[in-house]
């Protein structure tokens, strides 16, 4: 379960976010390890390789190929936008654009699309696009088989139809502003019926091919040399995989690798500093580090108690620990890169003093103590460590406690059973989660609730837009959550490539644009 | 002999039943529960009990480690729960890497430590026998990955000299990119090994040097190389041929921090990732295999110890 969480070292709800001899050493091994493109880079000079190969590192081996499968966006980094395709696209910028439908219309009501296909298109071993593709891309990740992120989103679909081999036409439910959105995510995606084993073999339309997936190891795509769009600009991009940040950049640094797509850890960067044959590029991403209250029970359920939290947090403190003088503070749940971002950091401003009134207001003169589940990770350890010692300022003490990934899944997300969790969020637009009061936080206002479920069927995207601002700002002024800091999207390439997509605002990975020199 | 091997064959079988079934058991305790590390996040409750019904994970845990059993005995270990392939077949994909590192490890590891251990013995009170005995000493207590990290910061990073990790895509295809990439990590695991292997030989030599009959030998004229090679290998291989079981066992497991540190897409980084993803076939397949493993190895040591010391068979 992993698709709002980034693998910063392969954790799989954070997931981007991120032995023995003998019977009894068996045992204590298997509890042991359990326990346990649009925007460019800068420019280079000379003449691009049109048959380069690109590898490109990564900590986000995908488990499986089935773009209707959710759990883990490794899948989504390698395929989306480069082997598979969908009707339409979310630009690095964050912007929804045409792709396999070059065009469409949409009823007065807002609920029948039709879709007019590019033409032309084929699949990479040569059969031509249909409509028909389309209709069963688009069934299959409502199906019973599909564990997609975006299945819940896309069951406001009532009718799938394609009344010619160019057109589709879909019935919504009801109005939903965000469903061309929606039909930007993986599972959305066009991929060849009866290809094969849905799990280890994909065909698409997209600009490459997928060549092999060594399991543990590698992906490496080819260029698709029938692509019916512009061509990619490399021959081969192969995807290397690390279970290890440290091995990574170790790769990196010998000159194994061309980019790596996401730094994770900070300390990385001091030895790429001053180094002219790496850049350093910082884009912005969707990827919010949260600290996260139990908001249904007790303490938590005294706003009072939660607003106390917030202002004996110094974000700015947390942010500079983390990643020096990169990233930003963020005051709700929306990045900048949203239109409905407004800054909202002047609410809960660091109080120690003003934290200690409200405790005391609220009960806890004497001090308050409560346990935080996370998942550790380098950059979490530091947020932990910081956010014990300054709330410890405010006479808040908190026991952290933690915990591996499946067993965060478990405890908090499925269960409820936490007091308080630090956790990174990665998905685009995951603001309306504060609309749903069994999302794990379990924030339960119904103003909040009303006012994301009428965003979607919302009539026009600036109705859409008004209506999430304010959301944005109720939950920061309930503060159903003490939101830290928006993590940078820090790359680190040779200084031979160019052209790789800055932010991190997409679960893609773009690759088709990278030149090598 | 025969009625011995009987019974330890049994044993074996008798041990790898209960190893199975503790790893079974322990990984159904363990909190995680892979339909839900399967599913995107805002997944309802019906989808987890849908997909726990496709994954068979909904029915009693007695029911699977019967169906587990029952495949075990035709050599099925089941198939992944993500990729919906063998775990057989998924471990067969990762020995090219595993079994090379693991074994080149366990032989380098006995050519470096018996000479240098025994020349710690003998001039243990020397400046170099002194100085060896620290360093081994130093190798057993630095953790693996730690000393794993430095070479790779060294020689592949620094000095460029070899790939920092990695295995080639086409693997032994090309054998001398393979050999190359496996260079570092044996050295590693051999550091390692090696550094507790030649403080056992050391202990072992000082043993026998403090023996009468090595006395005696000197007395009659012999060297002392000469009267420890006549004399040492007999009376010390016995507790030698057990160092080294437990040696090639650890060896094996030493592979799961070494694949992660050098990057290597052998059986302990298919262990790690599965174990993540709570992929339970894959993690109990490959734990099953390794304890196989070293339970037969102990099998072998065990065989090997009775034919090089018929005193063990006296006793019994």
């Amino acid at each position: 379960m992993t698709a709002h969480h980034r693998p910063s070292a392969g954790l799989p709800f954070a997931r981007r976010l991120r032995p023995l001899g003998g019977l009894a050493a068996a045992a204590a091994l298997a509890v042991l390890l359990a326990a346990c493109g649009s925007s460019t880079s800068p420019g280079s000079t000379g003449a691009a390789d049109t048959n380069a190969t690109i590898t490109v590192g990564s900590l986000n081996e995908p488990t499986t190929l089935n773009t209707v499968k959710g759990g883990n966006t490794g899948h989504a980094q390698v395929l989306l936008r480069n082997v598979v395709e969908g009707l339409t696209v979310l630009t690095d910028e964050g912007k929804v654009e045409p792709l396999l439908a070059k065009s469409w219309d949409v009823s007065a009501d807002g609920t029948v699309y039709t879709f007019h296909l590019q033409p032309g298109v084929t699949f990479s071993d040569g059969t031509p696009l249909k409509a028909s593709d389309v209709v069963v891309a688009l069934e299959r990740v409502t199906s019973d088989e599909s564990t997609s992120a975006r299945k819940k989103n896309l069951s406001i679909m009532k009718t799938i139809e394609a009344p010619d081999d160019g057109t589709v036409k879909v019935t919504l439910s009801a109005r939903s502003q965000s469903f061309l959105f929606y039909l930007t995510s993986t599972g959305a995606a066009v991929t060849k019926p009866d290809a094969g084993n849905p799990e280890t073999t994909v065909i698409g339309t997209g600009p490459y091919t997928l060549s092999s997936w060594k399991q543990g190891d590698s992906i490496t795509l080819t260029r698709n040399d029938t692509y019916w769009g512009t061509k990619a600009s490399n021959k081969q991009v192969v995807y290397r995989f690390f279970k290890d940040a440290t091995a990574e950049n170790n790769a990196l640094l010998a000159g194994q690798l061309d980019l790596v797509t996401q730094v994770s850890s900070p300390d990385v960067l001091t030895q790429f500093d001053n180094r002219p044959e790496f850049s350093i590029v910082e884009g912005t991403s969707t990827t919010k580090e949260l600290f996260n209250f139990n908001d249904a029970i007790a303490p938590f359920n005294n706003p009072d108690v939660r607003h106390a939290i917030r202002q004996a947090i110094d974000r700015k403190a947390l942010l500079t620990a983390v990643w020096a003088d990169r990233g930003q503070v963020i005051g709700s749940m929306v990045p900048p890169t949203d239109p409905w971002y407004e800054d909202l950091t002047s609410i809960d401003e660091h109080d120690v003093a003003g934290a200690k009134q409200l405790l005391a207001k609220a009960g806890y003169a004497n001090g308050l103590s409560f346990t935080v589940d996370y998942v550790p990770s380098d950059a979490i350890n530091i947020i932990a460590q910081g956010l014990k010692s300054q709330l410890a300022q405010a006479n808040i003490t908190i026991t952290l406690n933690p915990v591996d990934d499946a067993t965060w899944t478990d405890k908090v997300y499925k269960n409820h059973n936490f007091q308080a969790t630090i956790m990174t969020h990665v998905n685009q637009r995951d603001l309306v989660w504060y609309g749903d009061p069994t999302f794990y936080w379990q924030y339960d206002n119904p103003q909040v609730q009303q006012w994301v479920k009428d965003s979607e069927t919302a009539a026009t995207p600036e109705e859409q837009t008004a209506l999430l601002k304010k959301v944005a700002r109720q939950i920061s002024e309930d503060a159903a959550s003490a939101w830290l800091f928006l993590d940078p999207a820090i790359k680190v390439a040779s200084t031979s490539v160019s052209g790789y997509q800055k932010n991190n605002t997409t679960d893609s990975f773009y690759v088709a644009p990278i030149t090598k020199r | 002999m025969l009625s011995y091997l009987i019974r330890r064959v049994a044993w074996l079988i008798g041990s790898l039943f209960v190893a199975g079934s503790a790893v079974f058991f322990l990984l159904r305790v363990l909190p995680g529960d892979p339909a839900v590390t399967l599913l995107a996040v805002g997944s309802s409750p019906d989808q987890i009990d849908a997909i726990r019904h496709q994954l068979g994970t909904d029915r009693p845990v007695l029911a699977q480690y019967g169906h587990w059993l029952g495949d075990l005995v035709t050599g099925n270990l089941g198939d992944s729960l993500f990729t919906q392939m063998p775990v057989l077949d998924q471990i067969a994909g990762r020995l090219p890497v595993t079994v090379p590192l693991a074994l080149s490890a366990f032989v380098l590891s006995i050519v470096v430590a018996v000479p240098i251990g025994v020349f710690a013995a003998v001039r243990r009170r020397g400046l170099l026998g002194v100085a060896v005995s620290t360093l081994a000493q130093l190798g057993i207590a630095l953790p693996i990955f730690w000393i794993g990290i430095v070479v790779v910061w060294l020689v592949a990073v620094q000095w460029r000299a070899l790939p920092p990790g990695g295995f080639p895509r086409t693997g032994w295809q090309d054998p001398a990119a393979a050999v190359q990439s496996l260079v570092l990590p044996v050295a590693t695991l051999t550091i390692a090994q090696g550094s507790v292997l030649v403080r056992y030989v050391r202990s072992a030599t000082l043993d026998v040097l403090s023996q009468e009959y090595v006395r005696t030998a000197r007395s009659l004229g012999y060297s002392l190389p000469r009267a420890l090679w006549r004399h040492g290998p007999r009376n010390g291989a016995a507790t030698v041929v057990q160092i080294l079981g437990i040696l090639l066992a650890s060896s094996l497991l030493g592979t799961v921090v070494i694949e992660s540190v050098f990057a290597l897409p052998g059986l302990g980084s298919l262990l790690l990732t599965s174990v993540k993803a709570r992929d339970l076939p894959i993690v109990q397949g490959t734990v099953f295999l390794m304890t196989a493993t070293v339970l037969v190895v102990g099998l072998v040591v065990d065989i090997v110890q009775r034919l090089v010391d018929p005193r063990l068979g006296a006793r019994t």
